[in-house]
Order: structure tokens, then sequence, then C-alpha cells
């Protein structure tokens, strides 16, 4: 086969895999650290259980473990078709494979031990944050050159959007990682104070912007056009889209710090940037839609398209959200409570996995060249993340807007009308039905790595061979 | 001074190397985004553009979908 010769997909397949795996076990890890909230009999009295130590491992799971090997399969496969060339460097992308594994396997270690710098998404300790760096370069390093040798004298919109994720989050890592070892596994930032605030949520919110958006909207660009086999709605657009998204996503950090010791100015300054990202947000959720207009008939029969296209609408929902949780006078209220949490796993189950498993599925049929299993687990999977996520997030928007107006009410004298312990026992109802979403979502994942498990072993019995076919 | 020209005073010898750094590229990049939107919404650039969103369809020819 042509492509056989052509293209490096045993890598992208492998990515493909562990991606699958490590979105059941990074959810499944956010499962249990949902149900402790509601029952917290089952941190079990043991440390490394604990909803401290897990929750770090939960969140590396879900972006670093999941997102980035759906990031290096998505890339890798879509860079090879879009420039009609094969990976500049094999042996490169296999390095990457095993070094950003064996980072993942140190986390699962290192995290539950409480070996932690204490820095939000960004908790491993400096031996690992040194491993990241390295394997990213390796990463952006190959990509970078298997587009500058590509075929074609354009590069496509998508390769655009990944390129600028590997760029900002290599400058985010090595900046925000800045710290001072004082022994193996312990170091300290060399940022203090409210700088180290700063610096903290400039790569916080942009680890979301560049890596959960951009690098996700890299996928989006490829497979939404490929699944529906139908051009984008208007490159025009896309690429508006893209320099809007590079240039505006970088001020928004400090909207995680209103009312902080950040000098007020900047968390303005972050807010009304917020606000203007609606538009370019919007433009590109329009896009990927409109790229339909005409077929909307494919949802009917297509699974794989419904994903693509509700990952679509959760998109334009969390960044119209995200703007307005911004503002000052909404912050107030949201700010520290569950709603923070609802409006993130909005982003992280409607957007980022609904894409990428749209995405994943795409590519298991190209990569094996085979059908799926079953058509109806996908459509089974497709209506229990999407009735899971909702149930998540409902939960969390009642819960944390409850949360806001209990812990600012005050009566005729000026008293606190509920002690923290009350709201804390009101959320209860709310965290048991955040679990049972949770849960359910985790359920339709499960059901994912069945499907692709046997897709796969399919493929391979066909062919009466064990190794896959090679597309 | 109205309070127009008061709200938007600026005292130009107070602003420190980190502020001038800032100030600069955040008018360099304002600038480079007026330029990407007439550089993408001129007329005599939409065909060229239109057509690139055609690359991932017709990646099709070097994939062995089409042989299935």
């Amino acid at each position: 086969m042509e492509a056989t010769e052509k293209y490096h997909f045993d890598v992208v397949r492998w990515f493909t895999i562990m991606a699958i795996v490590y979105l059941v076990v990074g959810t499944l890890v956010g499962v249990l650290i949902a149900s402790q909230l509601a029952w917290p009999v089952l941190n079990f009295d043991i440390a490394e259980l604990t909803f401290g130590r897990l929750r770090p491992l939960h969140t590396n799971a879900v972006i670093f473990a999941f997102g980035g090997c759906a990031l290096m399969a998505t890339a890798f496969y879509s860079v090879q078709r879009t420039c009609g060339v094969p990976l500049w460097s094999n042996k490169l992308a296999w390095f990457t494979f095993f070094l950003w594994n064996f980072i993942i396997v140190s986390a699962v270690i290192t995290l539950p031990l409480g070996l932690t710098q204490g820095k939000e998404y960004a908790e491993l300790e400096w031996p690992l944050d040194l491993l990241i760096a390295v394997a990213w370069l390796c990463y952006s390093f190959n990509f970078a050159m298997t587009i500058a040798k590509r075929k074609t004298s354009h590069i496509y919109v998508s390769n655009w959007f990944f390129l600028g994720m590997m760029v900002m989050i290599t400058y985010l890592h090595v900046v925000n990682s800045l710290a001072i070892p004082v022994s193996l596994f312990k170091s300290y930032s060399v940022f203090s104070g409210v700088q180290d605030a700063m610096i903290q949520w400039w790569w916080g919110h942009n680890a979301v912007g560049y890596y959960l958006t951009a690098g996700f909207l890299g996928i989006m660009y490829y497979f939404v056009p490929k699944q529906a086999n139908r051009p984008v709605f208007s490159y025009r657009l896309s690429v508006i889209h893209f320099w809007a998204l590079m240039f505006g996503y970088v001020w928004l950090g400090a909207h995680h710090l209103q009312y902080t010791a950040l000098p007020d100015w900047t968390g303005s300054l972050g807010a009304a940037v917020s606000l203007a990202m609606i538009i370019p947000s919007w433009g590109g959720a329009v896009n990927g839609m409109m790229t339909l207009s005409g077929a909307w008939d494919k949802l009917r029969t297509d699974y794989v398209l419904r994903f693509l296209v509700m990952s679509l609408a959760f998109y334009a929902m969390s960044t119209f959200e995200g703007p307005v949780m911004s503002s000052k006078t909404v912050n107030a209220l949201s700010h520290y409570t569950d709603w923070t949490i609802g409006h993130v796993h909005s982003g992280a189950l409607g957007w980022v996995v609904m894409v990428a498993a749209g995405a994943l599925y795409h590519m298991v049929m190209r990569l094996w060249n085979t059908e799926m299993y079953s058509a109806k687990l996908v459509n089974l999977h497709f209506w229990l993340a999407t009735i899971g996520a909702v149930i998540y997030i409902v939960a969390m928007w009642v819960s944390g807007i409850m949360q806001g107006l209990m812990w600012r009410d005050y009566d005729a004298f000026g008293t606190l009308s509920y002690t923290f312990a009350e709201s804390v026992a009101a959320m209860h109802p709310y965290y048991v039905m955040r679990a049972v979403g949770g849960a359910i979502y985790w359920l339709g994942g499960a059901i994912m790595l069945f499907n692709v498990i046997m897709t796969i072993r399919m493929a391979s019995a066909t062919r009466g061979v064990g190794a896959p076919a090679r597309a | 001074m109205s309070s127009l020209a008061e709200h938007f005073h600026t005292d130009w010898a107070a602003l420190t190397l980190n502020d001038w750094i800032g100030l600069i590229t955040t008018v360099v990049v304002f600038i480079l985004m007026i330029v990407a939107y007439i550089y993408v919404f001129h007329p005599a650039n939409r065909d060229y553009l239109e057509t690139q969103k055609n690359i991932p369809l017709d990646d099709n020819r070097l994939e062995t979908e089409d042989k299935r």
C-alpha cells in the first residue's frame, strides 16, 4: 500500500490507544475524588488516597496523560496527511512517546506520595519538569521539521494551531517552572508573593488557552471537515480565529486573581480582554458548526460527527461563560465556589474530551482500516458523555451559586447568616449529583475503550495476523 | 483639563523599562492584528485563502481509505 511506505502511523496508533486508556484512568480518579467529597469515608484514612494527593493526579492524568497523548496522536497524524510527507523522524516520535509515558508513570508514583511543587497544573517536581521540557521540544521540533519538508505550498490552519500551542506551551512551561532545587524531590519557585501568583495564573489560564483550546482547535479544524467530508465553512475566518486567539489569550491570566493583592487594573485588563475573546472564540465555533451547513442530516447517522459538533456547542458555551465569570461583578459571587469547577468541566468534558473522542474514533477507523466494532456503542458513548457532562455541570452551577450566595449573606446586624460548615453541608446533594454525573461520563469512556479494543482485535483477526494493519 | 483628558493622562516620565517593553509590545501586536485583518479580508486574497480549505479533503489521495 502506498501509505504503508509513506507515513509513520505506528507511533500514532500507540498514542491513540494510550490516550483512551488514560481517559478511562484519569476520569476514574476524578470519580473517586468527587465521591470522597460527598462521602469522606472513601479516604480510607490512607494519606496517599486523600483528595489532596489524588486531585493533582486526576488533573495531570486527564490534562497531560490523556490530553497530551491525544494531541500528539492527532498532530502527528494530521501533519503527515496535510503535508503529504512522513514525520521528519520516526525515531524521535517514538522517543517522545516513551518519554511522555515515563513522565506519566512518574506522576502516578510521585503525586500520591505528596511530592509536589504545589503549583496548580504544574505540580510535578523539577526533575520531571525538565523531562517534560525535553519531551515537548522533541514533539514540537519533529512537528515543525515535518512541516518544513512538506510537499504542499500552504500550511493548513490546523497545523498553525498545533504550532501556536507548541511555541506558547514551551515558553509558559519553562518560565512557570523556574525553581531552585534543594534536593532530588524538592524545589522552590524563583517567584514569590504576588509575582508567584501572577506567573502561576499566567501559566494556569494559558495552559487552558493554548494547550486545551488552541491544540484542540487544531484537532477541530482537521477532523470536523474530514469527518463531515466537507471543507471548513470559511478559511479566512479560521485565519482570523488563529491570530486573535494567539494574541488575545496571553492577557487573561489576571482574571483568576480578582480582589487579591494583584494591582486592580491588571484584573480589569484581564476581564476586558476575556470579554473581547468571545468574538474569536464564537467565530471559531460558528466556523466549525457551519461546516455542516446543508448537511446537518449527517448527524442522524454519523455518531462520530455528533461528538465533534457537540464539542463545538460546549466550546461556545464555555467561552461565553468564562468571560462572564471573569468580570468583577460576577467574579465576586463565583470565585472560590463550585461554579468555577463546573465551568472548567464544561470545557474539559464537553469540549476537550468530546472533540478528542471524535478525532480518536475517526483515526481508529483509518489507522486500522476498518469500521468500528459497534456503531451502537459509539452512540451510547455519545449519550453517556453528553448526559454525564450536563449532570456534572448543572450540579456545580447550582452548588456554586448557592455557595456564593450563602457566603455573602448577612443579617440586619451585619453578621454572616451562615457558617462555612453550614455551606459545606448544603453542598452534599450536589456533590452526590456530581459524582453520579462523573460516573456516567466515565462509563462512556470505558465503553469507548472496550469498543476500540474490540475494533483492533476484529481488524487483526480479519487479516489473520496479530499486528494491526497499516493504513 | 477636561475630565476625559484627565482620565487618559499618562505620566510618561514615570514609566519603567518593563512598562515601555509592555507598551511597545502591545502597540506592535495591535498593529499586527490590523495587518492580519486587512490581509485576510482583502478581496484580492479571498480566492487564494479559500482554496486552502480543501487541503484535508485532498489528502485522501494519499490514504488507503480510497482503496477500501
